[in-house]
């Protein structure tokens, strides 16, 4: 529909706008266009890397800031007179294009809409603009002696809505749970333009979860406009402690049994080889003191990737020669990644064995755990008596406090990896334990063919667990970068789908994995499609994502 | 053909009674036969209305049609269990007590949920949203389900895929939950399970006053106490409740019961001791809460008329809806009992008996507990009906669902 748009309607969209946010809370600049056409898509990134702005890519008609839901209101109303698509901004810091408006339209950036209303002690319960930063929030609950307990990675660049709207997971969602779990009750403003709020102080209602329909469907059905989050008291104690453990199963079980007996450390993570390799070398870890065969390999300063081990003299001399000068800094990086990158399945055959030799004590773990004085010290004393149990070898506090330390760093490691060439993306998949060796071989080998490939374990839950493959390739220019990043994603979700797990953990869905949508919910799709049809009969809200079918204007 | 007809070659003969002109009721024996009677049902614009454990549902006020009365009796087998992951996949029409009956033999247990969770088919349980189905120690019932089996109004079988967490747009299951058979029929559902508890403690205190008491309850679960369950009885329904227990006036009696590892079961019930001793209290003898945990979960009866009004309130408004039912009790001159059980994060839900009943008072009693900011139970979001009458409508155009249910 309105790729182009006519001299009349463009002027009268700016009028209307100007009309009800003000001349100052509205943009038509190119520069901000330009902005608000993708998120932390990487395969957007590779697009702009190599075209820059003239990239091809859909930009929105107009960005708006409003300050107050009779705002959102106004603007969905005017868009769904105009059959404009609105698309919810919020941190921008998305990694599946999910606010990326693939047809123009109306972005609607919420980050001016962020207050903390109001923290009910009682109820432990706090309202909150969906705008708000994520670390923001954070600050100015522990301000009040309260913590939501939600801490991703982006946390300096995320928001509350969109959390919400992707059904995010912070780093100590082994205590705290996913969003989802922390949420009581929702403001929306719908397809409809109308404003509704669901649930509210309890469970008492009748009739369908609407939260839970509205929340994840990221900006599809409606925008968040504020939310009611439960919170916790703040952490009175903390504590935490690095384990190893000899193999991912040994491990994996380790951390099953502990939960099934209902312990709930707030944080558990268990890295493969190859992860639990390149993380020693990247962080400035005190336990890392026992020298590889071969010398050691300094640490780099940009982070965990990429980082290679010396080689074994036996192994593929000149890629490894080419690593070590890499990660020595005595060459380009460029081309000793690239060398490396090029040859993933090689590489990571090699580093398999590698990594298993090199760290020949296994797989590294971090638990922490943090809480109430009383029961923290003595769940903390049954997690770690559970983990010995299972044969896991205590390397004391540092490695846990060194994770804590670095735990918001990862997202910032990828742009000089972009920069240098190669792209990086991470694949964040879950299922149930029965299924989740299968799905950890089936998708690193799926991933393996085209790119080096690490995992780790980081969310659990009594009945599974998530596994976060982070990969890395490389290609002679962007298009075929483009088609190795698309082969490898087909591959991973299908390997995922088939092996019973889901396609997506925490990172939502958006335009990267709406091909996959299908395979994911099969016929419950029609409660989407339902719940679509319900709160936005005309299709106004962020078209073309999560695999729904194009409705009203767009379907022409 | 006629509708009749079409239900006996659906599901056989001995499965279809007839109640009433163009009444029926339909005893499926699979998901498939429960496909074939709601797409056969669809062809006639028949209604289709589940019955779960409890027998047959509430006449509605809506006109008259051919009506199918679908019950779950039947479904009552365990399709898997994964004891890996905790999960078992069954019918929805087995009951909480058979499924715990069969689980408690591999050590494993539904967890603990108020009483109301076990005696209900799981397919009912699930398919109406009812507060006090949580407990503070597992939360609340809806997150234990992982996955659910429906038909919806054309026939079709959906089953929502089953994952740990997901995140892959809205939750479908919880779309499900909670929706009376209005936009699919329920006919399995996957449960998240635990393992029975290495140790149960329970413990029984005495406080000065009904106030202190919810006091305490929330200042343990703000110290992370995760109680099995709780119960406060005022001191009139305590001596009713055991035997003639005195206790000074204006006390109240409070039973709780913990579990977990060893080492967090006592503490939990040490958290729970010194939240009682702050506020004022004292242990009191441990029977009565062995009794109380009795009654519960082993089926002794419990005395007592069953109450009169139940209110749900959160946690800050539980004292003021308690004097407020008290207040208009007492100008009424009626006797007036209460406990208040189910504690959870949100709040607990409050039983007050009044002798006599009278259907005066139970009004005054309800508009007091509102005005003080309490729930009534069956309240519904009506503010949200038009939205969930254009869902129906895209899901199921001949409204055939459970009509006249839910707006």
């Amino acid at each position: 529909m309105v790729r182009g748009m006519t001299a009349v309607d463009a002027e009268r969209l700016q009028r209307d706008l100007e009309a009800i946010v003000g001349p100052r809370r509205v943009s038509f600049r190119q520069v901000d266009l330009d902005t608000y056409s993708r998120d932390m898509w990487p395969r957007l990134l590779l697009r702009y890397r190599e075209d820059g702005p003239n990239n091809g890519l859909q930009r929105p008609h107009a960005v708006v800031w409003p300050e107050h839901v009779r705002e959102v209101v106004a603007v969905v109303k005017l868009a769904r007179s105009m059959g404009l698509p609105i698309v919810p901004y919020g941190g921008g810091s998305g990694v599946c294009g999910g606010a990326v408006p693939v047809l123009g339209g109306i972005t609607i950036d919420m980050k001016r809409m962020q207050q903390l209303r109001s923290v009910h002690s009682d109820e432990l319960i706090c309202d909150v603009d969906a705008g708000l930063n994520g670390e923001r929030f954070e600050r100015e609950l522990a301000r009040r002696g309260y913590t939501f307990g939600h801490f991703p990675s982006s946390i300096y660049c995320s928001t509350v809505g969109g959390w919400l709207a992707t059904r995010a997971a912070g780093q100590l969602s082994t205590k705290y749970g996913k969003v989802e779990d922390r949420v009581a009750g929702l403001t929306v403003v719908t397809g409809r333009g109308e404003v509704i709020e669901t649930d509210g102080p309890n469970r008492a209602l009748r009739g369908p979860n609407w939260t839970q329909l509205i929340v994840g469907s990221e900006g599809t059905l409606g925008i968040i406009t504020s939310a009611r989050l439960r919170v916790a008291p703040a952490p009175q104690l903390r504590v935490f402690r690095g384990y190893e453990v000899d193999s991912v199963a040994a491990g994996v079980e380790a951390i099953r049994r502990m939960l099934q007996k209902g312990l709930r450390p707030a944080v558990i993570r268990l890295y493969d080889e190859m992860d639990t390799l390149i993380n020693s070398f990247s962080h400035h870890d005190p336990t890392v003191i026992e020298p590889p065969p071969i010398g050691p390999v300094p640490p780099i300063a940009t982070g965990a990737l990429p980082a290679w081990p010396t080689p074994s003299p036996k192994e593929d001399e000149s890629t490894f020669q080419r690593l070590i000068a890499f990660a020595k800094g005595r060459t380009s990086r460029k081309v000793a990644m690239n060398a490396a990158l090029g040859k993933s399945p090689l590489v990571n055959k090699v580093f398999g064995a590698v990594a298993e030799k090199i760290a020949r004590r296994g797989c590294r773990m971090v638990i922490g755990l943090e809480g109430a004085r009383i029961r923290t010290e003595i769940e903390a004393a049954l997690c770690f008596h559970e983990l010995e149990t299972a044969g896991a070898r205590d390397m004391g506090e540092d490695p846990g406090w060194a994770w804590f330390k670095h735990r918001y760093h990862v997202s910032y490691r990828m742009s000089p990896m972009f920069r240098d060439g190669a792209f990086v993306d991470t694949m964040e998949v879950a299922s149930s334990w029965e299924r989740l060796g299968d799905m950890y071989h089936s998708v690193r080998e799926a991933i393996g063919k085209h790119a080096v490939v690490m995992a780790h374990f980081s969310h659990a839950y009594a009945d599974g667990c998530s596994i976060y493959f982070t990969f890395a390739g490389t290609a002679p220019d962007a298009r075929q970068a483009e088609r190795v990043y698309d082969a490898i994603w087909r591959d991973g979700m299908d390997a995922t789908t088939r092996v019973g797990g889901t396609i997506s953990h925490h990172h939502g869905v958006g335009l990267l994995k709406a091909p996959y949508m299908t395979g994911e919910h099969r016929e419950a799709m029609a409660i989407f499609e339902a719940a679509k049809t319900a709160l936005d009969p005309d299709g106004v809200m962020n078209p073309g994502k999560m695999g729904l079918r194009p409705r009203g204007a767009n379907a022409r | 053909m006629t509708l009749v007809r079409e239900l006996v070659l659906a599901v056989g003969y001995e499965h279809v009674e007839e109640l009433d002109q163009n009444h029926y009721r339909v005893t499926p024996g699979s998901a498939a036969e429960v496909a074939e009677v709601i797409r056969r049902a669809g062809q006639f614009k028949a209604a289709v209305h589940p019955i779960g454990a409890g027998g047959r549902p509430l006449r509605s006020t809506e006109p008259e049609r051919p009506r199918v009365f679908l019950a779950t009796k039947r479904l009552d087998q365990i399709l898997q269990l994964d004891e890996t992951s905790l999960l078992v996949h069954a019918q929805a029409g087995i009951t909480g007590l058979e499924l715990e009956r069969i689980l408690s033999l591999r050590g494993l247990s539904i967890g603990d949920y108020p009483p109301v969770v076990l005696t209900s088919s799981l397919g009912g349980i699930i398919a109406v949203r009812t507060p006090g189905k949580s407990s503070a120690r597992h939360g609340f019932f809806e997150e234990a389900v992982a996955g659910v089996s429906a038909v919806l109004a054309d026939g079709r079988t959906v089953h929502t895929r089953v994952a740990p967490r997901r995140s892959t747009g809205p939750d479908l299951a919880r779309a499900l939950c909670g929706s009376e058979g209005t936009i699919g029929f329920i006919t399995s559902v996957v449960l998240r399970l635990h393992n029975k508890p290495e140790a149960r403690l329970v413990a029984a205190y005495r406080l000065p006053t009904m106030e202190a008491a919810v006091s305490a309850v929330y200042l343990a679960l703000r110290e992370e106490a995760a109680p099995s369950g709780m119960r406060i009885y005022d001191a009139d329904e305590a001596r009713l409740h055991f035997d003639g227990l005195q206790l000074p006036v204006g006390n109240v009696l409070l039973c709780a019961g913990t579990a977990g590892p060893t080492d967090l079961a006592a503490c939990d019930r040490d958290l729970l001791t010194s939240a009682v001793i702050a506020e004022g209290g004292t242990t009191a003898d441990e029977s009565l809460a062995d009794l109380w945990w009795r009654r519960l979960h082993a089926g002794e009866p419990t005395p007592g008329p069953s109450p009169s009004l139940q209110v749900m309130a959160t946690p800050s408004k539980l004292r003021a809806v308690y004097r407020a039912v008290e207040a208009s009790a007492r100008t009424h001159g009626a006797v007036f009992r209460a406990h208040i059980s189910r504690f959870d994060a949100d709040g607990a839900v409050e039983f007050f008996t009044f002798e006599p009943p009278t259907n005066e008072l139970i009004t005054a009693a309800e508009q007091a507990a509102e005005r003080a900011g309490g729930w009534l139970l069956g309240s519904r979001a009506a503010k949200l009906d038009p939205y969930l009458r254009a869902l129906r409508a895209a899901v199921d155009p001949n409204q055939i669902m459970n009509p006249g249910t839910l707006g």
